[in-house]
C-alpha cells in the first residue's frame, strides 16, 4: 500500500518537473509558459470537439500501451505493437467491407475477432521465435512493424483501395457509435477501458496470470514448478497482439470508418512509452496514456493560441522520458545518503 | 611490547541497515593458530576482511603489532604482515602458478623478469614447510587444494607472518584438508601466527590452540582448545543445544521407486559429464551422493527432474519411463524436488511467500476455482506451512527476497515436502542456511523417509551424507566409484572415492 503512495509520489513528481523544464524552455523562446500550459489544457478539454478528440486519442494509446505492458510482464519487450495494430486494422476492415452476409451484431464481432486472431498470429512469430531459437525478440519485432506496415499499404492501394487519390479502403458497413460528434470519440473508448480491466483482472486473479508473471520474473524457476516457460511467454505475446489487433479494429470502426493508410504510425511506440515510464504497472500505465494524449491533443491549441510551437510537446515527453529512467540514479543517490546517516548515527 | 600480534577491540559494521558485526573481539597471539567460528552471517568472515582492510571500521580500534591502525587498507595490511587467503581464490587462470604467485612484485634483473631468482625463492618455502606445488603448471591444470597451497605461498612471498585463512577447508576433500593442517602445523613451528575461519567443529578441535565464538554479529567470547569440547561449542555458537544426528531405520525400505539405467548426460561444456551410470532408489530409504562438487551431481538431479536433456539411458520413476519428459510431466509421475539453487531456482524472489508456497500446485483444487486463484485455499494452506515449518517472518504476503537464507530454504522445502509425494530429490539442502535451519530441513527429509518416500540426497557435506543416508553413492567424474551402506562409510573411506578410486592413496588429488 505504502509501496503504490510512493509510486504515485514518484509520478506526480516527474511529471511536475517534465511539464517544470517544459516551462523554462517556453521562456526561453521568449512566451508565457503559464499562457501556454493553458491553451495547452484548453485544447485538450475545452469544448466537445476538442474533449472528444483527446478521447479518441487516448483509446488506442490505452490498448497498445497495456498491450505493452502484459509481454513486458511476460519478460518481452514487444515493440510490435503497432504492426499488430495495422494488421488487425486491415483484417477488420476487410471484414466489415466484405462479410456483409452476417447479420450485424455477428459482423461487428466478426471483426473484432478476425483483428485478434491475425494480430495474435502475426505475434506469435516472433515470440515462437524467442522461445524456441533464442532469436532476440526486439529486432524481429522492429523488422515485422515494418512488414505489416507496407503489407497493409499494399493492400489499400492495390486489392482493397477505394480508388481515391489517398491511399485507403472502402468504407466499411459497420460503425462504432460516435458520441461526441463532430469529433471521433467513439464508444470504442469503453470496449478499450473494458478490455483493460479485464487484462488486469487476469494478470492479478488468474493461474494464469500467475504464470505470465512467474516467466517474467524468473523463468528457469517456472520450468522448475512445471510451468511451461516458452508457452507462457508465447501466450503472452499473443494476447499482446491481440490488445493491439482491437486498438486497430477500434480506430478502423469507430475514428475513420475505413482503413487509412499509415492510421497507426506511432501509436505502437507512444503505448510503449507510456508503460515504460511507469515500468509497466499495469495500474498506472492507463493514466499515463492519458497524460500523453492530453499532451498530444492539446498541443494544437497551444500552438494556435499562443506561439509556442507544437513541437514542444515532443520535447515535454522526451524529457519526461530521461527523468523516468533516471529515477534509478534518484534510488541510488537516496541510498547512499541512507548509508551516510546510519554511519553518522553509529559514529 | 604487547603479547598480542593483533589486537581487534569494540568493533562495530554495518553495511546500510544491516548490522554484520555489533560488537566484535579479537585478538592473536604469536605463533598460535586460533580459530574463529560462528554460523554462517555471524561475521566471522566479516571481522576478518576488516583486519585485511577490505571494509573501513565503523568503530573499534585495531592494533597490529602494537602499533594502533587508524586507516587500513589490504595494501597497508600487506605491509604490516597480514596476508588472507580468501574463500574464492584469486588466481588468474591462464598465468602459470609461479607467475601468479610473483605477481604485482614481480623481481626485475633489468627491464626483464628475474624468473631464476623468484624460483628459487618460491622452492624454499616449499621445501620449508612442505608445500607440494607445481610451479610450471597453469592454475586452470592444478586441484583446489593446490591451488590454495598456491595462495598460502603467495601470502608468505608478500612477507606475511600473520595468516587468515576463511573457510579453508570448504572446498577441500577430508584428505586434502588433512595436508592443509599439516602445513598450517609447519607454519605454526616457524613462528607464524594464523586465523582459522571455520563452522566445521571437528576441525577446529583438531588444528587450534585457543577457539573465539562469535553469534549474530557479537562476541561469544575465547576459550582455550583444551578447555572446551564440540558440544561447549555448539551451544556458544547457537545459544542452545541441538541434536543433528538423527536415529536411523532401515527397516522399512520398500518397491523400487527411482531407477535410473546407464544414462549418460552433457553438462554445459562437455558431451558427456555423466558417463553411463545406473542407480535406484527404493520406497523409505535415503540415497546419499557424495561427491566433491561438479563432478556431476547437478547434471544427474537435472536429467531426473527434467531440467536437462539424457543422451542415452533411461530413467523410470514410479514404474513410468520418464527420460527426457517436461518437468511438470515428472512432478505429475511423482517427484518433488529442492534445487541446489534456491536464489534462482527454488524461489521466485520477487514473489510473496504464498505465491511460492503454491507455485507447484496451481491448478490444484484448494488453490485454485476455475480459472481463478482461491485466496482463501492459498491463505489457509500458507498460514500452516509458515507454521509447520516455522518459517520468519510469519507475514507470508512478505516478498521472499526479504527473508534469510534459512527461512527461504524452508519455503523450498516446505513446497516441496508438503506434495507428499513418492521421490524426494533433495539437491544441497542445507547449503548456505542457519543451523536452527538445518535441524529442521534434515528432520523433515527423515520424516518425509518415514512415510515411505524414497529420497535421494545430493550434498557437499560429507558429515550430512553419512548421518542423514541409509545407502551411499559416490560418484568422481560422472562415474560411480563406490557404494556401501552408511553404517560403513566414514570420512576416510568416502574421501578416498571421492579421489577416484581406493588406490589414489596419498596422492589422491592428483587425480582430481
Amino acid at each position: 500500500m505504502n509501496q503504490t503512495v510512493n509510486s504515485i509520489r514518484r509520478i506526480l513528481l516527474t511529471m511536475v518537473l517534465a511539464l517544470g523544464i517544459g516551462a523554462l524552455l517556453i521562456l526561453a523562446i521568449g512566451e508565457n509558459p503559464v499562457d501556454a500550459y493553458v491553451a495547452l489544457f484548453k485544447g485538450a478539454f475545452d469544448g466537445k470537439l476538442r474533449l472528444g478528440t483527446t478521447l479518441a486519442g487516448f483509446t488506442p494509446l490505452l490498448l497498445t500501451s497495456i498491450a505493452f505492458a502484459i509481454a513486458a510482464k511476460a519478460g518481452a519487450f514487444n515493440v510490435g505493437v503497432e504492426g499488430e495494430v495495422f494488421l488487425g486494422g486491415i483484417t477488420a476492415a476487410y471484414i466489415g467491407i466484405n462479410w456483409t452476409f452476417l447479420p450485424r451484431p455477428m459482423l461487428y464481432l466478426a471483426c473484432f475477432a478476425g483483428a485478434m486472431a491475425v494480430a495474435a498470429a502475426w505475434a506469435f512469430i516472433p515470440a515462437a521465435l524467442r522461445a524456441y531459437y533464442g532469436v532476440n525478440e526486439v529486432c524481429t519485432t522492429i523488422l515485422m512493424n515494418t512488414v505489416a506496415l507496407y503489407i497493409t499499404s499494399y493492400l489499400v492501394s492495390g486489392p482493397m483501395s477505394a480508388g481515391t487519390a489517398n491511399a485507403q479502403s472502402l468504407p466499411v458497413t459497420v460503425t462504432l457509435y460516435q458520441f461526441m460528434k463532430p469529433s471521433s470519440a467513439n464508444v470504442g473508448i469503453f470496449i478499450a477501458i473494458a478490455v483493460v480491466v479485464l487484462v488486469i483482472l487476469m494478470l492479478n486473479k488468474t493461474s494464469w496470470g500467475y504464470k505470465i508473471r512467474t516467466v517474467g520474473f524468473n523463468p528457469s524457476h517456472a520450468d522448475y514448478v512445471g510451468i511451461n516457460s516458452k508457452r507462457v511467454f508465447i501466450s503472452a505475446m499473443m494476447l499482446s497482439g491481440m490488445l493491439g489487433g482491437i486498438a486497430g479494429c477500434i480506430e478502423v470502426l469507430g475514428v475513420h470508418g475505413y482503413f487509412l493508410n499509415n492510421f497507426a504510425t506511432g501509436l505502437g511506440s507512444n503505448g510503449m512509452l507510456a508503460s515504460l515510464i511507469v515500468k509497466n504497472n499495469m495500474a498506472f500505465t492507463p493514466f499515463m496514456a492519458f497524460f500523453l494524449s492530453v499532451l498530444k491533443s492539446g498541443a494544437m491549441g497551444m500552438q494556435q493560441a499562443t506561439g509556442v510551437p507544437k513541437a514542444l510537446v515532443d520535447t515535454i515527453t522526451a524529457v519526461f522520458i530521461i527523468i523516468a529512467t533516471m529515477e534509478t540514479a534518484f534510488q541510488f543517490a537516496k541510498k547512499r545518503k541512507a548509508q551516510k546517516k546510519g554511519k553518522e548515527e553509529t559514529a | 611490547m604487547n603479547e598480542y600480534v593483533v589486537e581487534m577491540k569494540g568493533i562495530v559494521k554495518n553495511f546500510g541497515q544491516v548490522q554484520a558485526v555489533k560488537h566484535g573481539e579479537f585478538n592473536l597471539r604469536k605463533g598460535e593458530i586460533h580459530s574463529l567460528i560462528g554460523e554462517n552471517g555471524a561475521g566471522k568472515s566479516t571481522m576478518m576482511k576488516l583486519l585485511y582492510g577490505m571494509y573501513p571500521i565503523d568503530e573499534g580500534e585495531i592494533t597490529v603489532k602494537g602499533e594502533a591502525m587508524k586507516t587500513l587498507s589490504p595494501k597497508i595490511a600487506i605491509e604490516h604482515g597480514i596476508g588472507m587467503v580468501h574463500q574464492e581464490f584469486m588466481l588468474v587462470n591462464e598465468l602459470t602458478v609461479l607467475e601468479n604467485i610473483i605477481l604485482g612484485f614481480e623481481p626485475k634483473k633489468g627491464l626483464t623478469i628475474d624468473f631464476d631468482k623468484a624460483r628459487k625463492d618460491v622452492e624454499q618455502y616449499i621445501n620449508q614447510y612442505n608445500m607440494e606445488v607445481q610451479l610450471d603448471k597453469k592454475v586452470s591444470q592444478i586441484s583446489v587444494g593446490e591451488a590454495q597451497r598456491v595462495e598460502i605461498i603467495k601470502t608468505l612471498m608478500r612477507g606475511a607472518d600473520i595468516i587468515i585463512l576463511d573457510e579453508p577447508t570448504a572446498v577441500l576433500t577430508p584428505q586434502e584438508a588433512r595436508r592443509l593442517f599439516e602445513i598450517l602445523n609447519n607454519l605454526k613451528q616457524d613462528g607464524k601466527s594464523l586465523v582459522f575461519i571455520s563452522h566445521k567443529l571437528n576441525e577446529v578441535m583438531e588444528i587450534s590452540d585457543r577457539i573465539s565464538v562469535m553469534r549474530q554479529g557479537g562476541y561469544m567470547g575465547t576459550v582455550n582448545k583444551d578447555e572446551t569440547s564440540p558440544l561447549d561449542l555448539t551451544k556458544r555458537m547457537i545459544g542452545r543445544e541441538v541434536f543433528l544426528n538423527i536415529d536411523k531405520d532401515y527397516s522399512k525400505a520398500g518397491e523400487t521407486i527411482l531407477k535410473i539405467e546407464d544414462v549418460w548426460i552433457p553438462s554445459q561444456k562437455e558431451t558427456s559429464k555423466i558417463r553411463g551410470m545406473s542407480l535406484h532408489v527404493r520406497e523409505g530409504e535415503i540415497v546419499g551422493i557424495a561427491g566433491i562438487d561438479g563432478n556431476g551431481q547437478s547434471e544427474l538431479v537435472e536429467a531426473i527432474t527434467g531440467l536437462r536433456r539424457v543422451e542415452k539411458g533411461r530413467i523410470i520413476l514410479n514404474g513410468e519411463d520418464i527420460t527426457n519428459k517436461s518437468p511438470r510431466r515428472i512432478r505429475n509421475s511423482g517427484l518433488a524436488h529442492i534445487p541446489e539453487d534456491r536464489n534462482t531456482r527454488g524461489l521466485n524472489r520477487s514473489m510473496s511467500i504464498e505465491e511460492n508456497l503454491v507455485a507447484v500446485r496451481l491448478d490444484e483444487a484448494p488453490f485454485t476455482k476455475g480459472i481463478l486463484l482461491s485466496r482463501e485455499g492459498q491463505d489457509a494452506y500458507s498460514k500452516d506451512m509458515v507454521e509447520q515449518f516455522d518459517i520468519r517472518p510469519t507475514d507470508y504476503h512478505l516478498p521472499t527476497s526479504s527473508l534469510s537464507g534459512g527461512n527461504a530454504q524452508k519455503v523450498v522445502v516446505a513446497r516441496e515436502v508438503s506434495m507428499k509425494k513418492k521421490l524426494l530429490v533433495a539437491s544441497q539442502p542445507t547449503r548456505g542456511v542457519d543451523i536452527g535451519a538445518i535441524e529442521l530441513i534434515r528432520n523433515t527429509l527423515e520424516k518425509a523417509k518415514k512415510e515411505g518416500a524414497g529420497v535421494l540426497l545430493v550434498s557437499a557435506e560429507l558429515e550430512e551424507i553419512i548421518s542423514l543416508s541409509d545407502r551411499i553413492i559416490v560418484i568422481h567424474e560422472g562415474r560411480i566409484t563406490g557404494e556401501m551402506m552408511a553404517s560403513e562409510a566414514n570420512e576416510n573411506n568416502l574421501g578416498l572415492l571421492m579421489m577416484g578410486g581406493s588406490d589414489a592413496g596419498k596422492d589422491g588429488e592428483k587425480a582430481v
